[in-house]
């Protein structure tokens, strides 16, 4: 199996081969391949044995993408696929279409600031949400217009919620 | 002391989070039954599944929960609870709470409301320490009654000066002028910000030290006028006047000023009338020069340090006192060993403007081995509310040290992770890599500057980032083979079972938001 995977904002092609059930030869970016034995200790922890290194990794998912960390560090990825509609945007610089203004994290809806069929320029303050006793206004992901308003003052959002849409 | 309080059988925890279950330990261990209170959202809370007996106070906000005294007051009586132990925050230096309590027949584990009252208000406090002749940063003692008396205090001790206010805490109603022509905007604005976070505008001002040190003493006192103090605690790492890191001892303290700062700060709780336990603050200057800040009439987040370095438990000695105990040993009994530090983990993100990061705990990987005690509230699945302080634990280390307890917090944070929200442990690993920390430079403006230089370093060879690549390669494969259905199983057919349902059961859960 071959996975282009962006991590550290450089796309890597990692190669697994399967030996048997926990042996894989891993080559990363037509490096020579490494051997690897991989326990699944529980759900989202792996235990990996690299050349004879140890390494434990725990997966972390949430509504900001994927995360794995290793050794006390936290290394956001996400599959690169080239068929995929979302990959090519996001290779291309992804200005054109419409941008969700998304909640990081759960919280209280404030404020909102401009009115649907409002003009707004790039990093302009769109929602402001509340949690933990602290404010934090959400910004535009890029200049255009606000096409959708999804939240209104008084509103409880959760992480991942699509507050409102700029095109 | 009446002697109704001589044994306590039940007690009543008006908290949260790690305090509450911490609280609780030490009443299993002392063969005590617990109460717990919660609110809607903490109906799954950890301190709400370890306790005996539960009760609901109401729906989240805390002004309708954790602060309504009356209905703790109300749960203690039903329950036939004895006493009540307040924690920090909340109730905790509320005296009118401590006086209902008194006034219901139930124990209030803390000092009397008198002594609340005497130490609560700064300026009182102020008043206080002079009385009990302990150096104090030079200014007023009373609430300024006008914008021409802060001039002519400022001019007599001179720029530059710290507003403050009487009733604050957390940075609140504080500003720093450093010069004249600021001190009219500095003034209205702290006395306003005073009035909205603690309906008192009442401000003071005082001679800023520059540069100055945290540092703390924690002191304990029983009810038959026995008062020791059990050192220091350097509380200099700090952020927007909250702390970060502390430790115990601090590095610039010696035995002379410990005693010094030690006999000072007993002094202050006898004029008091305090007893229980309680902490009082100092800022140190760089000539090693100690003033007075205030007393903290409870238990503080930061005790475990001072309890692995003197080896007492605190909470233990605090019921032993509720109960009319003596303290069971003297000054010249206390000891220091070793070094101790600890980490408040709290649910935010530090490279995102410390934005808050409330919600679910997905993974949580914690760490132990020697010298680790981890006092959290948290557990794999369950939820952090957007309504409390956000802190999920406190990772202190214990080592013979300073350099071995940095050793030690780090190889702990390595161990540590949190998962499904974002949590500052990368800036403990920051903090404690420092050069300055290490040598222990530091001052309550150290972490501001720390934060306002450029990220760490961030470049690492890319080949580091093998494991990671090859992990997420893997968690992905898993991933997919769920896609297959039920012919993707990718493991080997002499593979034992548990495994294979244990990549299928994984590929099947992590599968689900691909």
């Amino acid at each position: 199996m071959i996975l282009q995977i962006e991590m550290e904002g450089e796309v890597r092609q990692v190669e697994l081969v399967q030996d048997d059930g926990r042996r894989y030869r891993a080559s990363i970016d037509g490096e020579p391949s490494l051997d690897v034995t991989v326990v699944l200790l529980r759900p989202g922890v792996l235990s990996l044995h690299i050349d004879g290194k140890a390494f434990r990794c725990v997966l972390e998912e949430s509504a900001e993408g994927t995360v794995v960390y290793v050794g006390g560090k936290r290394l956001p990825y996400r599959v690169d696929d080239p068929r995929s509609l979302k990959s090519r945007r996001a290779r291309h610089g992804g200005a054109e279409g419409p941008k969700p203004v998304t909640a990081p994290m759960p919280g209280r809806v404030v404020r909102v600031l401009p009115n649907v069929g409002d003009t707004v320029e790039a990093q302009q303050g769109i929602v402001v949400i509340e949690a933990m006793k602290m404010q934090n206004e959400l910004k535009s992901p890029k200049a255009g217009k606000v096409v959708q308003l999804r939240a209104q003052a008084g509103d409880t959002v959760a992480a991942g919620d699509v507050l409102a849409v700029i095109e | 002391m009446s002697p109704a309080h001589r044994s306590i059988r039940k007690i009543l925890i008006a908290n949260r989070g790690e305090i509450a279950l911490r609280i609780l330990r030490a009443c299993r261990e002392l063969g005590i039954a617990t109460v717990a209170v919660y609110s809607d959202v903490d109906r799954a809370a950890l301190h709400v599944l370890e306790a005996d007996e539960v009760y609901r106070l109401g729906p989240a906000p805390a002004t309708e929960s954790y602060l309504r005294g009356d209905l703790i007051i109300d749960v203690a009586k039903k329950s036939g609870a004895q006493a009540i132990h307040p924690g920090y925050g909340f109730l905790s230096e509320n005296a009118s709470f401590a006086e209902a309590c008194e006034n219901a027949g139930i124990k209030f584990i803390g000092p009397p409301a008198s002594a609340m009252r005497a130490l609560g208000s700064k300026t009182l406090a102020r008043q206080a320490a002079d009385a009990a002749g302990m150096p104090r940063t030079p200014g007023s003692v009373k609430g300024l009654a006008s914008l021409d008396e802060a001039y002519a205090v400022a001019e007599e001790i001179g720029y530059p000066v710290m507003l403050k206010a009487a009733a604050g805490g957390g940075g609140k109603g504080m500003r720093a002028v450093f010069s004249k022509s600021d001190l009219a905007l500095a003034f209205s604005a702290a006395a306003s910000e005073a009035e909205r976070a603690f309906g008192s505008g009442e401000v003071y001002l005082e001679k800023l030290i520059e540069r100055p040190r945290h540092i703390e003493i924690q002191v304990l006192a029983d009810e038959h006028g026995n008062c020791v103090s059990l050192g220091e605690r350097e509380c200099s790492v700090q952020r927007r006047h909250q702390k970060v890191i502390e430790e115990a001892p601090s590095a610039v303290v010696d035995e002379d000023l410990r005693q010094r700062m030690g006999a000072a700060a007993v002094r202050l709780a006898k004029s008091a009338g305090y007893t229980n336990a309680g902490t009082v603050e100092f800022l140190v200057d760089e000539a090693r020069n100690f003033y007075f800040l205030e007393m903290n009439t409870r238990l503080q987040v930061e005790h475990p340090v001072t309890e692995l370095v003197t080896g007492l438990d605190l909470v233990h000695l605090q019921i032993c006192i509720a109960q009319g105990e003596p303290l069971p040993f003297r000054q010249e009994d206390i000891s220091l060993r070793g070094h101790a530090m600890e980490c408040r983990v709290y649910a935010e993100d530090p490279d995102n403007g410390f934005f808050p990061s409330p919600g679910k705990i997905t993974r949580l990987l914690q760490p132990g081995g020697p010298g680790i005690r981890e006092d959290s509230g948290i557990y794999e699945g369950c939820v952090v509310p957007l309504d409390y302080d956000p802190m999920l634990s406190k990772l202190i280390a214990y080592a013979p040290t300073r350099e071995a307890a940095i050793a030690r917090l780090l190889r702990a944070l390595d161990e540590y992770v949190i998962g499904g929200i974002r949590s500052n442990l990368g800036l403990f690993r920051r903090i404690l890599s420092d050069a300055d920390f290490k040598a222990a430079r530091i001052d309550t403006g150290y972490l501001d500057r720390l934060l306002a230089e450029s990220g760490a370093p961030a470049e690492v060879s890319s080949d580091s980032n093998a494991p990671g690549l090859i992990a997420a390669a893997l968690f992905e494969s898993m991933r997919m083979a769920n896609g297959n259905g039920p012919n993707g199983n990718r493991a080997g057919s002499n593979e034992a079972q548990p495994d294979v349902s244990g990549w299928k059961s994984a590929a099947r859960r992590e599968g689900l938001r691909a």
